[in-house]
């Protein structure tokens, strides 16, 4: 087990190096000077050369991105184009997506695990026919669409819930809610028609599988059969779609803190990139792709501890 | 079945496919989805025929009108027939949402199968190349590609083939993973088959229906990442309508005319809903697993 993780890390830590040179290089192929953005929009040569050399935009590629690194490791990003520091912006975003993602999450995972659940073992009833027509609804609705109901419902003709914006939980815990409550409803909803729809057929799968039919044939329950032996196996696929799902929440993130108007990290990213904010950009995207890479870690290893077999196989390879 | 269906001049071939046929034409749902799909499809194509006025027409004597003879659906902010745009900017959507996935799975499914066939260094390679990719959410990609390249239809389609193309690849390669410690795949290891013939005969046909699933859930979702790139102002640009920057625009008109922002959604919904209900039939029929 020690030997697995430590594969996993080491390849964890290729994955964020590879998404720290691509993201420096990519950034450096943007067309346009980010010297002349951020002397703004000055073109005497004598004050761009003043701001490469602040920048060290005038040094090699290779000691750019090793400064750049550097500076990273020890918690400094760089100044963005407001010449506020990098690192201290996206530390203040990074909690309010955080707290829209979680809570997403666990709408997403409480309704689609049961439903998935509710629906292969009640196949071909009632309750299966209608999990999965509201999967197949939750589905094919753009979320950022049903966001713009939310509001037209809830906010401009109900007055219930506000049509946008954030209070920190700190300040004040309701009004952290009534805030969160629309677009966290909106991302999970969206999260748990996929993981439903996973569930369901992986229920199934186990359900037909010859060691199901042993354990019944061993007299076991009913409800030790599906909860100990379908459940478990099915709960590996699960955890792989949430892990395939990351890439979509941080883009649902993204869409949801637009349409509510919530100063979080996804805001902050699009933001970036309209305004060609270099240091901004480079920053976020080293933070995305290592936040990424360990919650796939933590992904690969709660796979391993229900699925042996990936284990050993893994260790064998 | 009846001794009529087993009559000897039909094929094997041509058998299984008349009883695909009926199994697929006894699921109501998918039907519809099949009518719908096909009706979006045709109405992308006949624009000009079916829209009854152009999609930059404006008419300034009705200025957010309400529904009417005149208008179907009513009109926007610049008096534009809101009907019309619909009908124009399927055409963004369905390019999006087919030419996207079709880009991933020409390059995902290989992929795929090479690393769970192979295992070893390949799959390493390949895994940790797909996880880079993973590592940019596609609307990040999206935003980058924008940046480069400029904001267009045909860049948000790259960034929606490289949204879905990682997932494919894990999906491809999980299933060739298992395959290869299938029965029949020893047997035909233990037979002397190739490499390549055991991937094409005995792996990639065993995960069709699977990739079906996988599509099922692409397409839509492509169809609705172009929707979200539009309306972000990444993907189609304006005056090219568009579902997505349809509702973008209404944004601004929620409490006015909240219909603005309610037909284009519709659009999306029904679309992406047909696709879906027309792969789901396609799948209990091709997929034995959940059709027994």
């Amino acid at each position: 087990m020690g030997g697995f993780l430590l594969r996993k890390a080491g390849a964890a830590l290729v994955v964020v190096f590879c998404s720290s040179v691509l993201v420096f290089l990519g950034v450096r192929a943007l067309p346009g000077d980010p010297a002349i953005a951020l002397s703004g929009e000055n073109n005497d040569p004598a004050v761009l050369a003043a701001v490469r050399h602040q920048y060290g935009l005038d040094k090699p590629l290779p000691v750019q991105y090793a400064k750049w690194i550097w500076r990273a490791l020890h918690g400094n990003l760089g100044l963005d184009n407001r010449q506020l520091p990098v690192a201290h912006t996206i530390v203040t975003r990074i909690p309010i997506s955080l707290e829209l993602a979680l809570l997403s999450v666990l709408v997403g995972a409480v309704i689609g695990i049961t439903a998935g659940v509710i629906a292969a073992v009640r196949r071909g009833r009632v309750e299966d026919h209608a999990a999965t027509t509201l999967a197949l609804v939750g589905l094919s609705l753009p979320h950022f669409w049903l966001g713009l109901l939310m509001i037209i419902v809830f906010a401009v003709d109900l007055h219930w819930l506000p049509a946008g914006g954030y209070v920190s939980f700190g300040a004040d815990p309701v009004g952290n809610l009534e805030h969160m409550a629309m677009p966290a409803l909106v991302l999970g909803t969206g999260l748990s028609a996929v993981l439903m729809r996973q569930m369901r057929s992986s229920m199934l799968t186990s359900l037909g599988a010859d060691y199901v039919r042993t354990a019944r044939a061993k007299g076991l329950s009913e409800w030790a059969v599906v909860g100990k032996h379908a459940f478990r196996n099915s709960l590996i696929t699960v955890t792989t779609v949430i892990g395939l799902q990351l890439g979509a929440l941080i883009s649902g993130v993204v869409i949801t803190e637009v349409i509510f108007v919530i100063p979080g990290f996804g805001r902050l990213t699009l933001d970036a990139a309209t305004a060609r904010d270099y240091t901004m950009i480079q920053g976020v995207v080293l933070v995305t792709a290592t936040g990424y890479v360990v919650v796939n870690l933590l992904v690969d290893v709660v796979y391993s501890l229900l699925n042996p077999r990936i284990r050993h196989a893994g260790s064998a390879g | 079945m009846s001794f009529a269906d087993a009559a000897p001049r039909l094929s094997p071939r041509a058998r299984r496919r008349r009883i695909l046929r009926r199994r697929f034409l006894r699921r109501p749902f998918a039907v519809i989805g099949l009518v719908v799909a096909v009706a979006f499809v045709l109405g992308a194509i006949l624009a000009p025929v079916v829209a009854p006025y152009s999609a930059a027409a404006t008419d300034f004597n009705s200025v957010l009108g309400h529904s009417s003879g005149k208008h179907l659906l009513g009109t926007d902010e610049l008096g534009r027939d809101v009907f019309s745009r619909i009908v124009w900017g399927a055409r963004a959507s369905i390019e999006a949402g087919v030419f996207s996935v079709l880009i991933a799975m020409a390059f995902a499914v290989p992929v795929g199968v090479v690393a769970g066939y192979y295992r070893g260094w390949p799959d390493t390679v390949i895994a940790r190349a797909t996880d880079v990719l993973l590592a940019f959410p596609f609307l990040i990609l999206a935003i980058g590609l924008s940046a480069i390249l400029g904001p267009s239809l045909t860049n948000a389609m790259l960034a929606l083939g490289f949204g879905v193309a990682p997932q494919l690849i894990r999906v491809a390669r999980g299933e060739a993973l298992a395959l290869r410690e299938e029965d029949y795949v020893r047997a035909a290891i233990a037979n002397g088959a190739g490499d390549i013939r055991i991937m094409a005969r005995h792996v990639i046909p065993n995960m069709i229906p699977t990739l079906i699933v996988q599509a099922t859930v692409a397409i839509p979702a492509a169809i609705i990442g172009e929707a979200v790139l539009s309306f972000l102002g990444l993907g189609v640009q304006p005056p090219t309508p568009s579902w997505g920057v349809m509702l973008a625009d209404a944004q601004s008109y929620l409490t006015q005319a909240p219909r603005l922002a309610i037909y284009p959604g519709v659009a999306i919904f029904l679309c992406s809903l047909s696709f879906n209900l027309l792969g789901d039939g396609l799948r209990d029929v091709l997929d034995p697993r959940t059709t027994r």
